[in-house]
């Protein structure tokens, strides 16, 4: 299969700080990323830079083939990547319906769809994330979890090809981060998505992912599958402290079953 | 070029850019502290030379001592300004947002309205001052040019006022929990400073000053009219800008580089074309503050942010 | 919940055009009917231009220009000095109606427009009071600069900033009135139009958060200087219109004071509707007039603390406060759109 991404050697500086140090990897189309990593590590930097937020100082960025380091993030959206922010950032004093539709209207398809097309497009991201009856409440008054499953849902609007989720799941209680792991493997599945996710509820993204990539001081220690990951030494001394946090995540993803849906 | 003429207008600037720069030290507290753009700056600085004024040509006190009045009526004024205007927008909030910022600009330019407009009202449109009083105070020759008395004794009270703001500032626990909610109010509030204090004094301390300053103003200029406060405060703008908000240091020195090049652009123009000196003269002021907003945000004293 | 349903009857009653209509048939009538003077008119409709120009910029991309008026000088300007030195241009004016100015009118815009743009591409980096400061700015810099120019083109008859048209170089009131009557129109289409588009909703999203605007694939430095051009562009033309109206144009029309009236008139109507304007033009035009006759001399005083109290505690403005209420179960947020 194809190589959806491929992020090459890519490196930012922030004045003397070094947040992203010559990363390296590529994803296939379909995949599901875990990418994690203790704070401080430069993963959501990494969004960033593959969003066109930042422009990295060194390395390039390939998305289907196209070189797209460094080009606005807005362009980027249109070719296809569509990001959630860690911390949720609705437009508070528009609707939820509207607040998706902006998604629409300026993702994959700008420019080229109307305004009530934009809107089915939107109610549909709605209903896929479990928040069509919020449909005309105004964003301000939606409880964390909904923010978060609007973030989402704006993302889904603009009809992304790859989807980056910054921390969806953090803030969530337990039964709230299982829903949530189900909406992310339905939407995968309809939308035929390929995805990265920042995590650091570990087990639900040891859970999920197909492979995983390791972020530490801003330089990539790792990569592999879950097992591979959980029973790297580097990372286990690196990331996880104690070796048997990492035994404790490979039992969880042997034990909660086989993760299709 | 005649000499003289270059260093009568570089003497000029340097005197009237000390004044420039007190005068907004007071908008760059409240800027820096609680992002909050007096956009009645001007309203503010003719409070203190109307109240001199009154004193001194109603019941004939002494210029000086309206001028301490001035101060205390200043203080009074922030405090009233707090409690009824901003204490709702700001007093609770921990983070101030863009929104929140928009709504302080235009409740302060609703009191720029109000207060501009009563001075007309109370005051007319005729240039008011202390007369004969200033008139008669003697002169002193510098660099072969004469300056008066007043403007002496305004940039004498207005470089005293700012040592002893800086040294407040720098020196009390009140002036270092200022300090420590302008650099993060969120920390700040952690180590234990109340914020609504902070704010409530911010208030008083920046609106005080600014009124304080008024009175220098008028000594400056010799006489006002409701139609300065246009001058000075988007002049004002400019020196904090020029200065980095919340620096006192800043303003003082942005405000004498903005008098030096209103001085120098003034000659300077003044070989081409004398008669259109001084707007091109007073539009370079408002060039370098666009120039600075687009190169060097923070201004020549303040933080990277 | 039907999605589908709620969209077709949205769009499908729009009682914000009804008023629209409305407003501008009454203009029409009061003055075929003779109803209110010229002069009455002409202000309301000047009033309601500025607003709807600052509107675009103000309203729905949250960008508070408190320099706006220097758009209005430079169209005022442009106009006086292209009828006053091209011959050709100061006769098109008493062309059809009214159309000949209002042709003059939109090259005055043109050049308000460009300046808008260049200075928009730098200025627009800046958020919030930044802005706001910066507008400022610029609105000094350009009435110093005309101080500075405009003695120079004609040293003999220009006097200051001042420039009166001489007789044969103005048209007559209802010309105006036409001209003017017919940007009112387009204004108000274009505001609409902004509302119901995709890049009114880029521009609303800019205005809530303007970095997650962009990451969700919003052009947003593109949409800003779009906005901030059109506002000038109006704002240019209700100036030239305004200037030929006076028969001249003197630096008052670059005064804070006109800046002034557009942001109170939009704040009291309400931010980002098109009938936040409209309702509050005419609100800041009975208010004035009502202050003035009943308080004057402290009528701006009065004034200040409207704003005050409106800002304080409706700051969503007239339309913002209705759009919160229902009325027997219909939203008046649907209807106010």
């Amino acid at each position: 299969m194809e190589d959806i991404l491929v992020v090459e050697n890519v490196t930012k500086r922030f004045g003397g700080l070094v947040a992203n140090s010559k990363v390296t990897f590529s994803m296939k189309r379909g995949e599901i990323l875990g990418l994690i990593g203790p704070n401080g590590a430069g993963k959501t930097t990494l969004f960033n830079v593959i969003t066109g937020v930042y422009k990295p100082d060194e390395g390039r960025v390939i998305f289907k083939g196209e070189d797209i380091t460094g080009k606005p993030p807005h362009v980027i959206t249109r070719k296809g990547i569509a990001k959630t922010h860690q911390i949720v950032k609705p437009f508070n004093d528009m609707t939820v319906l509207e607040n998706a539709m902006v998604g629409a209207l300026f993702g994959k398809r700008a420019h080229q769809i109307t305004i009530g097309e934009a809107k089915e497009i939107a109610y549909q991201s709605l209903e896929l994330v479990g928040l069509a009856e919020k449909a005309e409440e105004f964003a301000v008054k939606l409880t964390l979890r909904q923010k978060k499953m609007l973030e989402l849902a704006r993302a889904l609007s603009a009809e992304p090809e790859l989807l980056l989720l910054d921390e969806v799941l953090a803030g969530l209680n337990p039964k709230e981060v299982e829903e949530a792991l189900e909406i992310i493997k339905k939407v995968k599945e309809e939308r035929d998505l390929s995805i990265i996710m920042i995590e650091h509820v570990m087990h639900a993204v040891m859970n999920i992912a197909d492979r995983i990539v390791v972020l530490h001081f801003g330089w990539k220690i790792a990569e592999g599958t879950p097992e591979e990951v959980a029973n790297n030494p580097e990372v286990i001394t690196a990331y996880l402290g104690d070796p048997r946090y990492a035994l404790r995540f490979v039992r969880r993803k042997g034990g909660e079953g086989d993760g299709s849906s | 070029m005649d000499v003289s003429i270059l260093a009568i207008n570089l003497v000029n600037g340097f005197l009237w850019g000390i004044i420039l720069g007190f005068a907004a030290v007071g908008l760059t507290l409240l800027w820096g502290v609680m992002k909050v753009v007096n956009l009645a700056q001007g309203e503010a600085i003719l409070m203190g030379s109307y109240v001199a004024i009154v004193l001194f040509s109603q019941y004939g006190i002494s210029p000086l001592i309206g001028g301490l009045v001035a101060l205390l009526v200043g203080l009074a004024a922030g405090f009233l300004i707090y409690w009824a205007l901003l204490h709702k927008l700001v007093g609770k909030v921990e983070k101030i947002t863009l929104k929140i910022e928009m709504s302080t600009l235009l409740a302060m330019f609703a009191l720029s309205i109000a207060l501009l407009n009563f001075y007309y009202y109370i005051f007319g449109s005729e240039p008011r001052g202390f007369g004969l009083w200033s008139i008669g105070l003697p002169f002193i020759r510098v660099l072969g040019t004469t300056i008066r008395t007043n403007i002496l004794l305004a940039d004498a009270l207005a470089l005293i006022s700012v040592t002893i703001v800086y040294l407040f500032l720098d020196r009390t626990i009140l002036g270092k929990s200022i300090r420590a909610v302008m650099q993060d109010a969120q920390a700040a509030s952690l180590v234990g400073i109340n914020p609504v204090k902070i704010k409530l004094l911010t208030t008083v301390l920046g609106i005080g000053l600014t009124v304080f300053s008024g009175f220098m103003v008028l000594l400056f200029e010799a006489s006002v009219t409701p139609e300065i406060a246009y001058k000075y405060a988007p002049l004002g703008f400019v020196v904090v800008v020029l200065g980095g908000l919340g620096s006192v240091v800043g303003s003082l020195v942005a405000g004498i580089i903005i008098g030096i090049i209103y001085g120098l652009s003034k000659v300077v123009v003044s070989i081409f074309n004398p008669r259109i000196s001084d707007p091109v003269a007073l539009s370079t002021a408002f060039i370098v503050l666009i120039l600075i907003l687009l190169f060097k945000p923070e201004g020549i004293f303040g933080r990277k942010r | 919940m039907t999605g589908k349903e709620s969209t077709l009857s949205h769009y499908l009653k729009s009682p914000t055009l009804i008023v629209i209509v409305f407003v501008v048939l009454g203009i029409l009538i009061a003055r075929i009917l003779g109803m209110s003077t010229l002069d009455t008119l002409m202000t309301i409709m000047y009033f309601m231009g500025i607003a709807l120009s600052l509107n675009i910029i103000m309203g729905f991309a949250g960008y508070v220009s408190f320099g706006h008026a220097v758009f209005l000088g430079l169209g005022g300007y442009a106009y006086v000095l292209l009828v006053y030195f091209v011959k050709p241009l100061a006769q098109l004016q008493n062309m059809g109606f009214g159309l000949g100015a209002f042709l003059v009118a939109v090259l005055a815009g043109l050049f308000a427009a460009v300046i808008a743009a260049s200075v928009g591409a730098a200025v627009l980096r800046l958020r919030g009071a930044f802005f706001a400061i910066a507008t400022i700015g610029l609105d000094f810099t350009a009435l110093y600069l005309m101080k500075a120019i405009v003695p120079e083109l004609n040293p003999e008859q220009f006097f200051g900033a001042q420039i009166i048209l001489p007789a044969d170089k103005i048209v007559e009131k209802d010309v105006v009135f036409n001209a003017m009557f017919l940007t009112l129109i387009i204004l108000l289409a274009v505001n609409y139009y902004i509302r119901k588009s995709p890049f009114g909703v880029g521009l609303t999203a800019i205005k809530e958060d303007e970095d997650a605007a962009e990451v969700l694939g919003v052009p947003t430095t593109m949409f800003k200087i779009i906005a901030f051009t059109l506002a000038g562009f109006f704002a240019g033309m209700v100036g030239a219109l305004f200037s030929l109206n006076g028969g001249g144009v003197d630096e008052t029309l670059f005064n804070l004071g006109h800046s002034i009236d557009m942001i109170v008139m939009i704040v009291i109507g309400g931010l980002g509707t098109v009938l936040g304007p409209v309702v509050g033009s005419l609100i800041y035009f009975e208010l004035y007039d009502l202050l003035l006759v009943h308080y004057p001399g402290v009528n701006l005083i009065i004034l200040g603390i409207i704003v005050a109290i409106v800002v304080l505690f409706f700051p969503e403005g007239l339309i913002g406060l209705l759009r919160k209420y229902k009325v027997k179960g219909v939203r008046l947020r649907d209807l106010l759109e």
